[in-house]
């Protein structure tokens, strides 16, 4: 089969998905008395504006964060449902660390990010560990450290590191962890992005932690595709017997799976703490799920993921122009979401069989070529 | 009360319908060209408490100012509260935010539109990291309420309704900026001013950032039916719509037991709102007039008189109160008006921490 | 006589591929029709039409004089056809009745499973066709030709009277064949119509009434076995000379390889699966480890690969003791391994062929550079083991998958042999692979061999183990048994010892 018709036939399934996720929106509002052009056209036009961009930018970098963390696991056919409670309590202890250090900007940054890797790291490795050990299965046990992590260590650890809270007249105000300082915060990119258009309205800032998710991405395309670590990694998904044969060490790399898809998980909540420098009482929540119907809809493919991630940003992005506009309620990007993935899911499977379908003909004519030969 | 916060789950989920409606309604009598953009908190219309409230503000100005309004509320995970706030800016003259968890996009958005105005609820907008605090901005207000002071009388309610000696108090979620504690404290400060020996059960539900609490009802009801079993005749919810639950432990435990116990709803004159079933088990309910401070922010934009900073609803302006549906409390109302005075002359100072109650 | 089935011009087309061309076939009423072939000769294609799982396009099907079509195999099972597969359908935990009469439960009223009548059938079927099974043993406690016998019986269950088996002999051992072919012979005399697919010739011949020889899609020629010799049968089948599994000259040189001493595996039930064993394998010689399956040689295998632990012994590599060195170091100092089932222990069917190529190799070179996989190393490799070895495939990039059989095991062999290991495990090497992938595979062994290559070889092929080994040990229940001079055995003499029959004085 020639590389271009590989790539048609990967390309085909995501395009067939959003195709077919067209379709049904349009139903669904034609149903209930939208008119689809309006809205898509409504949603294109808000997300041709500068500033739309930079939200979807912002909206996606910790979408394709999570759902590379997600991918990593399923690599290796574990299923860390767990990024959510990973990222929440590696996003609040790196908050708290960071607001108690204070260091040189480059070494605080760091210092910051290497806290939040390394707590969803050691969390997902629990997991891992329960695995190995116990034979947990990792989809249980990431689910009950998820409830542990939300409503038991961060609702606990929030508490105790809690700034802020209850000032002057008795009426709320921001709540959270103390600020961390100037230096612990990744600058924004909008200097770089007002190089090539124009400036931005004051108040809008473009994530710095887009630079950094872009380096996860191409560190997990190296580490996943191209060392020995990753086809061991790989292989272990494909099949952990022959892994096992093939010297693979199986519950090591159980372990080291889930901590990397930890670690990356960690970062996810970099996003918002580098823009707000504190972990609030209402982080942004589900981002961890998100990361699976991202990663899913990616195909664990780091460009994918980021097709995937720029998809359900500019959906969740277009929610509320729809509602400005009246064009269409906001539960109709919700719902194209999740066509998108029902219908990628299926269109994946289809495509993937008619690869198998197509290879096994080639191989089956090669081998009468060779017998016609002989 | 009233965050139905969500896990976004993973989007295959079934997605029920709630048509969100969208434009004004015209006004009948007066004109105005003010047009409001409402931002709602999570869930929108419909959750009859919070936001519904704010609902019912925005269409009575409609009626009676004669302005528009458009109405949006964000995604499940309150990802993109500043986006919603810009583009209510972007067509708007004012825009409402109903939530303090507006309070930071609030101040950005605002400074970044100084031709229009905000209002957030339950927010001062005050910023404290100044020296002295002051307004985030001169037309970005915060429409506060002194909860305490409306929970303190219907903790009196209780106390003096009470047979056992005993109450209960349940928060939907602890944690979020002492918000829910306020509740808590004027509720336990009123009941003892009626009776020093009173016993007081309080229990939340769950702990910031795990917000189910306020959408919890089989664990309210759990909960409540413990504080009866506890020796409790009243319990006081600030739960949000977990307090289904409160008021149908109430039906269970009254017929079970033979005895009749209370539950106590809060915002809005829950009386009016719960189940027909459970309506005779509300005795009272704290309001909180999120609808006036709603229609008082409209006709001060319209006015010019809208001021950046906190503006305060308390029993002195009736921005809290609590409601009499039922006829439950006649007995004792007169005792209520009593504190309610004594509240408003500053004879009472209602704690806001339950540790000072 | 009368026809059972009568096939006229069955073509089936694959895009790019013929499968069957123009084949013809007539299978007499009550005989034993074996259909032989290379893997990839259309055996399978053929079967699959005449049981409904795929549509011939051109041709004609009659069965019992009636022209049908059939669609699905439960048209085929309505014309009386009935299909055992070559991997057992059943379900473990069920007994052999539930077994039986699953899908097919005659029921009393509302749905309740009238077992007492179920019971009935299965005793009459069993008398009518001389098959005996106890209805309420588990499956999984049954041996592998019992557990055939239960498939057997689930397929006249439901009133088959023409039986196709798939290659039934590839998982019995000698004596269970033995077994099954007088149980064909009996259900022959019941009057059933056998077709049997087989390529070991030395069956077809015992067996069968008649034979027809597939080539290429093409049926080539229909024999009677009393007309032909294997040799004859090879050559149609191939169009070429039968290999066999013999060893040429003596290579074994006195330097040890692999040495085991004592060695003892414990499952963690408790069961003592390879007990004491010792052996030892010098350079240049092929220990061949005889036994009838489960008898330890998987796990003994396993313990030497390192993927079970030894509960005690010690295991020397050259010299070396890695008794308790992890699956990697063994493999990377020099121990080669042909598992014994490829799909699940020997290749990434999902990955690309260079990948699969690279399993078990992947930290050395030519597959690796340091910490990062060397993709053109790789692929260099497999192209050198697709030529060395012929590998059919149409390229290295295609997924594993999409190789027969035999050409898999070709590649796991070459990958194998082309990493020049000192010790190679050879489990079943050439298990279910046909004849021309065998006598590859034999060739390159043999090879191996005088290159000064210890090969420990398993098989259940006792031809295969006679043929290739310099000694061969015979395990019993984790214990060797009896060590065997293969100069001077027969496979049923070592059929005899496996089983425990005969272990009669030529033990050395």
């Amino acid at each position: 089969m020639s590389a271009l018709r590989r790539l048609v036939l990967a390309l085909a399934a995501p395009a067939a998905a959003v195709g077919f996720a067209l379709v049904t929106s349009s139903l669904i509002l034609l149903l209930i008395g939208s008119n689809p052009l309006v809205a898509y056209g409504d949603m294109l036009e808000h997300a041709s504006k500068l500033e739309t961009l930079v939200d979807i930018l912002n909206r996606a970098t910790p979408l394709y964060v999570s759902g590379i963390a997600v991918a990593i696991a399923f690599r290796m056919n574990l299923f860390n449902i767990g990024v959510e409670g990973q990222f929440l309590l590696a996003f609040l202890v790196a908050a708290h660390a960071g607001s108690l250090v204070s260091l040189p900007a480059a070494l605080h940054i760091a210092f910051i990010l290497v806290v939040a890797m390394s707590v969803g790291a050691a969390y997902a490795g629990a997991a891992g560990v329960l695995k190995v050990t116990r034979g947990v299965n990792e989809v249980i046990s990431t689910i009950m450290l998820n409830a542990i992590a939300v409503s038991g260590l961060v609702a606990w650890l929030i508490k105790e590191w809690q700034a802020g809270g209850s000032i002057g007249t008795g009426t709320t105000t921001r709540v959270g962890t103390a600020p961390i300082d100037e230096s612990g915060l990744l600058p924004d990119l909008n200097g770089v992005l007002e190089l090539v258009t124009r400036d931005l309205r004051p108040g809008k800032e473009l994530t710095g932690v887009l630079v950094l998710a872009l380096v996860v991405g191409v560190v997990y395309h190296v580490l996943v595709n191209r060392t020995v670590f990753g086809f061991d990694l790989r292989a272990s998904g494909f099949n952990p017997f022959a892994a096992r044969v093939g010297g693979v060490p199986p519950k090591r790399m159980i372990i080291l799976a889930m901590s990397i898809s930890g670690a990356v998980a960690g970062l996810v909540g970099m996003a918002e703490l580098m823009q707000s420098g504190y972990f609030p009482s209402n982080p942004i929540q589900g981002l961890g799920y998100a990361g699976i119907a991202v990663a899913l809809l990616g195909r664990n493919h780091p460009v994918g993921i980021a097709f995937g991630a720029l998809i359900f940003a500019f959906l969740d992005v277009s929610s509320g122009v729809l509602q400005f506009s009246g064009a269409a309620p906001r539960e109709i990007v919700v719902i194209m979401q999740g066509v998108i993935i029902l219908a990628a899911v299926v269109a994946y499977e289809m495509a993937h069989r008619a690869r198998n379908r197509e290879e096994a003909r080639s191989a089956a004519a090669a081998l009468h070529e060779a017998r016609a030969e002989a | 009360m009233r965050k139905k916060w969500k896990a976004l789950l993973p989007a295959m989920a079934v997605i029920a319908f709630a048509a969100a409606g969208c434009g004004g309604d015209e006004g009948s009598g007066a004109s105005s060209d003010v047009s409001v953009g409402l931002v709602y908190d999570i869930g929108g219309r419909g959750d009859q408490s919070f936001n519904d409230a704010a609902a019912a503000g925005i269409e009575r100005a409609a009626a009676e100012l004669g302005i528009t309004f458009t109405e949006a509320s964000p995604n499940d995970d309150g990802s993109n509260r500043g986006e919603l706030l810009q583009l209510g800016a972007d067509a708007h003259n004012l825009v409402i935010a109903v939530g303090f968890l507006f309070e930071g996009d609030a101040a950005k958005v605002g400074a970044a539109n100084p031709e229009t105005s905000f209002a957030v609820i339950d927010s001062s907008m005050i910023d404290w990291a100044q020296d002295p605090p002051a307004p985030y901005g001169e037309k970005i207000a915060g429409l506060v309420f002194a909860e305490q002071q409306g929970s303190f009388l219907v903790g009196a309610a209780a106390a003096l309704k009470s047979t056992t000696g005993t109450v209960g108090f349940i928060g939907g979620v602890r944690g979020v900026g002492g918000l829910i504690e306020k509740f808590e404290a004027g509720y336990i400060a009123g009941a003892k001013a009626v009776n020093p020996d009173i016993k007081i059960l309080s229990e939340y539900i769950t702990e910031a950032p795990n917000f189910d609490g306020f959408n919890a009802p089989d664990r309210a009801k759990d909960i409540a039916l413990a504080m009866y079993e506890g020796g409790a005749d009243i319990v006081y919810h600030a739960a949000g719509g977990s307090g289904a639950g409160l008021f149908e432990a109430a039906k269970t435990q009254s017929e079970a037991s033979g005895a009749k116990v209370w539950g106590i709803g809060v915002d809005s004159d829950q009386y009016n709102t719960v189940d027909p079933a459970v309506q005779e088990y509300v005795l009272t309910s704290m309001l909180k007039r999120v609808d006036v401070a709603v229609f008082e922010a409209v006709k001060a934009q319209i006015d010019g008189t809208l001021v950046g900073g906190e503006t305060r609803y308390d029993l002195a302006v009736d921005g809290v109160g609590y409601s009499t549906s039922g006829g439950f409390i006649d007995d004792i109302a007169e005792k209520l008006e009593e504190f309610k005075a004594q509240i408003i002359d500053g004879t009472i100072v209602v704690p806001t921490d339950p540790t000072q109650a | 006589m009368p026809y059972a089935i009568e096939l006229t011009g069955i073509t089936k087309r694959f895009p790019g591929v013929v499968a069957n061309e123009q084949v013809s076939l007539a299978v007499e009423v009550g005989e034993i029709h074996a259909i032989c072939g290379e893997n990839g000769a259309g055996k399978s294609t053929l079967m699959k039409i005449l049981y409904g799982m795929q549509p011939a396009d051109e041709g004609a099907i009659r069965v019992f004089d009636k022209e049908v079509h059939l669609g699905s195999p439960t048209d085929a099972i309505a014309a009386g056809i009935g299909m055992v597969h070559q991997h057992f359908m059943l379900a473990d935990q069920l007994t052999v009745l539930e077994n039986v009469i699953l899908g097919a439960e005659p029921t009393r009223s509302a749905g309740r499973i009238d077992f007492a009548r179920a019971r009935a059938h299965l005793r009459e079927v069993g008398q009518a066709y001389g098959l005996t099974v106890d209805p309420d043993d588990r499956v999984e406690t049954l041996e592998v030709g019992e557990r055939q016998r239960v498939e057997i019986i689930k397929v006249l269950f439901r009133g088959a009277r023409i039986l196709i088996l798939d290659e039934p002999t590839a998982v019995l051992v000698p004596q269970e064949v033995e077994e099954l072919f007088r149980n064909l012979r009996g259900l022959k005399s019941a009057g059933t119509t056998i077709i049997f697919i087989d390529h070991k010739l030395d069956e077809v011949l015992e067996v069968a009434d008649t034979i027809t020889v597939l080539r290429q899609g093409r049926s080539v020629a229909t024999v009677k076995p009393g007309d032909v010799t294997a040799p004859d049968l090879a050559e149609l089948m191939i169009g070429s000379e039968l290999p066999t599994a013999q060893t040429i000259g003596v290579t074994v040189t006195d330097e040890v390889a692999l040495e085991v001493k004592g060695l003892t595996v414990v499952e963690e039930d408790g069961r003592v699966v390879v007990d004491d064993v010792s052996l030892r394998v010098r350079r240049g010689e092929v220990l061949g480890i005889a036994g009838v399956e489960g008898n330890g040689q998987a796990e003994l295998i396993a313990a030497i690969i390192g993927t079970a632990a030894a509960t005690a012994g010690t295991i020397l590599f050259l010299g070396e003791d890695v008794t308790h060195a992890t699956v990697r170091h063994r493999r990377e100092a020099g121990i080669g391994y042909i598992p014994h089932d490829r799909h699940r222990e020997g290749l990434l069917l999902q990955a690309p062929l260079w990948e699969s190529a690279a399993l078990g190799h992947q930290t050395r070179a030519p597959f690796a550079k340091g910490l990062f996989v060397d993709r053109a190393g790789a692929r260099e490799r497999t192209e050198w083991v697709r030529r060395e070895f012929d590998v059919r495939t149409p390229s290295v990039e295609v997924a594993t998958h999409a190789l027969s059989g035999g050409n898999q095991q070709k590649l796991i062999v070459g990958r194998e042999l082309a990493a020049e290991p000192a010790v190679l495990l050879a489990a079943h090497p050439t298990r279910g692979i046909d004849v021309g992938a065998q006598a590859a595979v034999w060739d390159d062994m043999r090879a191996a061999r005088a290159a000064g290559l210890a090969t420990l070889l398993v098989s259940a092929d006792l031809d295969e183990l006679i043929g290739l080994s310099d000694t061969i040990a015979v395990m019993m229940r984790g214990r060797l048994v009896a060590m065997l001079d293969p100069a001077t055995l027969t496979a049923r003499e070592l059929g005899a010892h496996m089983t425990g029959a005969g272990v009669r004085g030529d033990s050395r």
